[in-house]
């Protein structure tokens, strides 16, 4: 048990603020990315057997905050209209972000939100991403490849960055 | 151009949007998540224990009176009268909740920990005249149909409890405007939330519409809640809507 303990900490103390920036950026919202993060972590905690023996337990963290985010998010969309203070206010309080990229993944439907995070973001291959959601690998792909449409639809400049690159 | 080229376009700018975030910190630490944790696994420990001895102490009573053996059903029986009158159908107390008839008609649905039994909360809630399906969070029941939130309407969106601790403080903001939004007042609408408990209006929901009641696993409900929720979160514990009632989706 002492020995579960120090490797969660250890864990912990190295995976934390990743994935709340990697939440943050995908929720846009500091203090639901807190929570989410924190609850994400108690039940990894709570799950420690299990999540220590996953191949990627940061994005087992991620995604099980990012699951409760849908949740959180369905009901809200029933509850007020989408506007765009919560990018506004992103972008004023973090000059750095690609405040297009970011509200535009946010956008994106909450599968492909997930593929793209883990595969992406968090840089996983395919086959741990789709373990990692519990999908066939050609899901992954589907939703990889539909998400970056979607994105590019929204971002003519990423063709941009393409070329020059 | 291609997929792997605009791939790696959008890596490198979220790689670069999660640097630009160099600044963010989680301050909580490891000790209040692992606390928060044992805490949450020694109530649901406990709650089956306690469950499971009083069921053990009724079927030995009852294979003593009988001389049957009593089969174990469901370990979150605590048995022992409830506060209050206790509405038809349900008469037990559970160790997770509570289902009682108010005098002016309501139904007074009380948690006392994290949901337990969801199928025996909707059955009861059956047996009183709540057409209801009661599922945990990301578990709703898919022959459910929902029922569309119309301008001016009557119901929608969800309900939440407003003092976890009280520390809910989005969603006590968010309900007022909610309500008005949607042209409904309190006396319109057919559930509404007090402090640990969801009170439902029977005469208030429309003809032929169950509610539709999902709360999140794992979190522990009502003024025993361990888990002081941050302030600011807004997060939902409990997802409430208006459903089309059939025998697949309520029950019949």
């Amino acid at each position: 048990m002492e020995q579960d303990r120090r490797e969660f900490e250890e864990f912990y103390s190295a995976a934390r603020d990743h994935c709340l920036r990697v939440v943050l950026i995908s929720v846009g919202d500091r203090h639901l990315a807190d929570d989410l993060v924190a609850e994400a972590f108690t039940r990894a905690w709570a799950s420690w057997r299990k999540v220590r023996g996953h191949p990627a337990p940061r994005a087992w963290v991620v995604r099980t905050a990012l699951n409760m985010h849908v949740s959180w998010w369905r009901k809200r969309r029933r509850e007020v209209a989408l506007h765009s203070q919560d990018e506004a206010a992103v972008a004023s309080q973090y000059p750095g972000l690609d405040i297009a990229l970011v509200a535009a993944l946010r956008r994106l439907p909450a599968k492909q939100r997930e593929v793209i995070v883990l595969r992406l973001l968090l840089d996983l291959d395919t086959a741990t991403t789709a373990q990692t959601l519990g999908v066939p690998s050609g899901t992954v792909a589907s939703h990889l490849h539909r998400g970056l449409a979607a994105l590019r639809r929204e971002i003519p400049a990423l063709d941009y960055q393409e070329h020059v690159r | 151009m291609n997929d792997i080229r605009l791939a790696d376009a959008v890596r490198s700018g979220l790689h670069e949007a999660c640097d630009s975030l160099s600044t963010v910190h989680m301050a909580v630490p490891a000790s209040t998540i692992m606390a928060r944790a044992d805490k949450t696994r020694r109530h649901r420990r406990q709650g089956v224990l306690a469950g499971a001895g009083g069921l053990a102490a009724a079927a030995v009573a009852a294979a003593v009176a009988t001389g049957i053996a009593v089969p174990v059903s469901n370990p979150s029986y605590a048995g022992g009268p409830p506060d209050g009158h206790v509405a038809k159908g349900s008469g037990v107390r559970l160790t997770a909740w509570t289902v009682t008839r108010q005098a002016n008609g309501s139904i007074r649905v009380t948690f006392f920990g994290q949901l337990r039994d969801p199928a025996g909360l909707q059955r009861t809630l059956r047996a009183d005249g709540i057409p209801a399906s009661v599922t945990f969070i990301g578990e709703q029941n898919p022959a459910c149909r929902s029922i569309p939130v119309a301008p001016g309407g009557v119901v929608g969106g969800s309900g939440f409890f407003k003092d976890v601790q009280g520390a809910y403080e989005r969603p006590q903001a968010t309900a007022p405007r909610q309500v008005q939004a949607q042209g409904a007042t309190s006396s319109q609408n057919p559930y509404d939330h007090q402090q640990d408990a969801l009170v439902i209006r029977p005469a208030a929901l429309p003809s032929g519409a169950g509610l539709q009641i999902a709360v999140m696993r794992g979190i522990p409900l009502g003024p025993s809640g361990p888990w002081p929720y941050p302030k600011g979160s807004g997060q939902a514990v409990v997802e409430i809507g208006l459903v089309k009632a059939s025998p697949q989706c309520t029950g019949s």
